[in-house]
């Protein structure tokens, strides 16, 4: 897991854009780089996903819900946990149609977000990935998933949606 | 008796399987059996396929114990085609005090069955459609919901996207106060359907969540925002115009008071009053007179006008230090 590779605290992270809206993703784009990580690859279908993040290895996915394929993105996300290695993180606009574990993922963002909040919480999942610990509470719009809030030292904590 | 319109039947409950004794012409024209066919056999010739076992029990029963019953029984007549029998049975007391005889009164209420069931399944089909209607409305309401932000998130992109490649400050600036009325908007509709009454809208977490995007936004750590809010709410048609006031009066004060890197503080209150709120903005900035910009920017041009369609009174003055913005609605309701 990510959690136990050892790698330096503020080495950037590789980060995966899954997204079927064009201009959504290379918007995002902007946005890791601005984070101060790298974006490694985009993917707009859940084969492509996976086949990416298979190859990749990449440190974060942002993982929308409705790809190219339909709403594929949840399996995509386990896909992503199980065997990739790797973590992902929801963007949504449906944050309620998520499945309690969240699939495996780390946390979500619901849309509409603004390019702040994705940005805050690239630089907070970076601590938390790097670390294996979180920096404090999550920033605004960020929801962590239960067994991520714990495994980064957060415990139990109400989280506002 | 023996002329009545009603059908009826004695039976001799001291003889072996109560017999049937006695029967009237009602009982024939019912039934479809002569007297011949009827004397001396037990009532329950009349029961068939689908007569209830248990209304069979419970009749048995009250003979056996020489009490009364009443109750609608599934009947054959000798055709085969059944009805429905209201049969009520009752003891005849003889002479020595004892019970020797039952009467059992009959009368054909598949009429009426028939009716009571098909209301009931009238019933019971209309609420199964009212619930497919209310499920049917309830996904095409998620489907709006989420097209809805899907299409703010695209349309803060291409502002995004924009203002990144555009050289001139002027029309960059111009993008971006865009992308934060656009924000703003997208901000209400995160929140519209959470909340437990869809129909009401949340004003001050929507303050609390505008205004950490916008200080996370500014780069501004000098600047301080400090929130006093109490609880109110508008109806969700006024949430978009509410937010979009709200949004310019605090933009303004963040982006106009403290030029030049000077530090400094921007409350936000809001104040429960009757009838409605008042919203209040307060920095202790620069004044008004040095903020030309401000007083006749586009912002605030905005403010006034939607401030005018929610029917709110606006007020922005010079408060020595800084400007006070105050908003004040009555028709919260």
């Amino acid at each position: 897991m990510t959690a136990t590779r050892m790698t330096p605290p503020n080495d950037p992270l590789d980060i995966l854009i899954v997204e079927d809206e064009v201009l959504l993703a290379v918007e995002l784009g902007f946005i890791v780089r601005e984070a101060g990580c790298r974006e490694v690859g985009h993917a707009m279908s859940s084969t492509e996903a996976v086949q990416l993040a298979e190859a990749l290895h990449p440190d974060l996915a942002l993982v929308d819900v409705h790809l190219r394929d339909g709403p594929t993105g949840i399996d995509v996300a386990r896909r992503i946990a199980k065997d990739c290695g790797g973590v992902a993180l929801f963007m949504t606009a449906n944050v309620k149609r998520l499945p309690d574990d969240l699939a495996g993922a780390c946390g979500v963002i619901g849309k509409p977000y603004s390019e702040n909040a994705v940005r805050a919480a690239i630089s907070y999942l970076r601590v938390c990935l790097r670390k294996g610990l979180a920096p404090g509470l999550p920033p605004l719009g960020l929801t962590l998933s239960p067994q991520f809030a714990r495994r980064w030292g957060l415990g139990d904590l109400p989280q506002a949606m | 008796m023996q002329s009545a319109q009603t059908a009826m039947v004695i039976t001799d409950v001291r003889a072996p399987d109560a017999p049937i004794v006695f029967a009237n012409p009602a009982f024939a024209a019912l039934t479809g059996y002569d007297l011949t066919e009827t004397l001396g056999r037990n009532c329950r010739f009349l029961q068939g396929a689908d007569t209830d076992r248990a209304l069979q029990a419970r009749l048995s029963a009250a003979v056996k114990a020489r009490t009364p019953v009443t109750l609608d029984i599934l009947n054959y007549r000798k055709d085969g085609s059944a009805f429905w029998n209201a049969l009520s049975i009752s003891p005849i007391p003889g002479s020595d005090g004892d019970v020797g005889h039952m009467l059992g009164v009959m009368s054909d209420v598949t009429a009426r069955k028939v009716a009571e069931h098909s209301l009931e399944s009238a019933v019971a089909q209309r609420a199964a459609e009212m619930d497919h209607a209310l499920k049917q409305t309830t996904a095409l309401l998620h489907e709006v919901d989420h097209r809805v932000k899907n299409n703010l998130q695209l349309i803060a992109s291409l502002l995004l996207l924009q203002s990144r490649r555009v050289e001139d400050e002027t029309a960059r600036k111009a993008l971006r106060g865009m992308l934060e009325r656009v924000s703003a908007i997208a901000t209400v509709h995160r929140r519209l359907f959470q909340s437990e009454d869809i129909e009401r809208f949340d004003v001050a977490q929507f303050v609390r969540d505008l205004t950490a995007d916008m200080m996370a936004a500014s780069g501004r750590p000098e600047i301080q925002m400090r929130l006093d809010l109490e609880r109110v709410d508008v109806p969700a048609s006024q949430a978009a115009p509410a937010a979009l006031v709200i949004n310019e009066l605090i933009g303004n004060a963040l982006r106009h008071a403290f030029p030049e890197g000077r530090s400094g503080v921007i409350e936000v209150s809001i104040r429960r009053q009757d009838p409605g709120f008042e919203v209040a903005i307060c920095d202790d900035g620069v004044g008004l007179p040095t903020r030309e910009e401000d007083v006749r920017g586009f912002g605030l041009t905005i403010a006034h006008l939607l401030s005018r369609q929610l029917r709110a009174n606006l007020l922005i003055e010079d408060s020595q230090p800084g400007v006070r913005a105050l908003v004040k609605l009555t028709s919260s309701r």
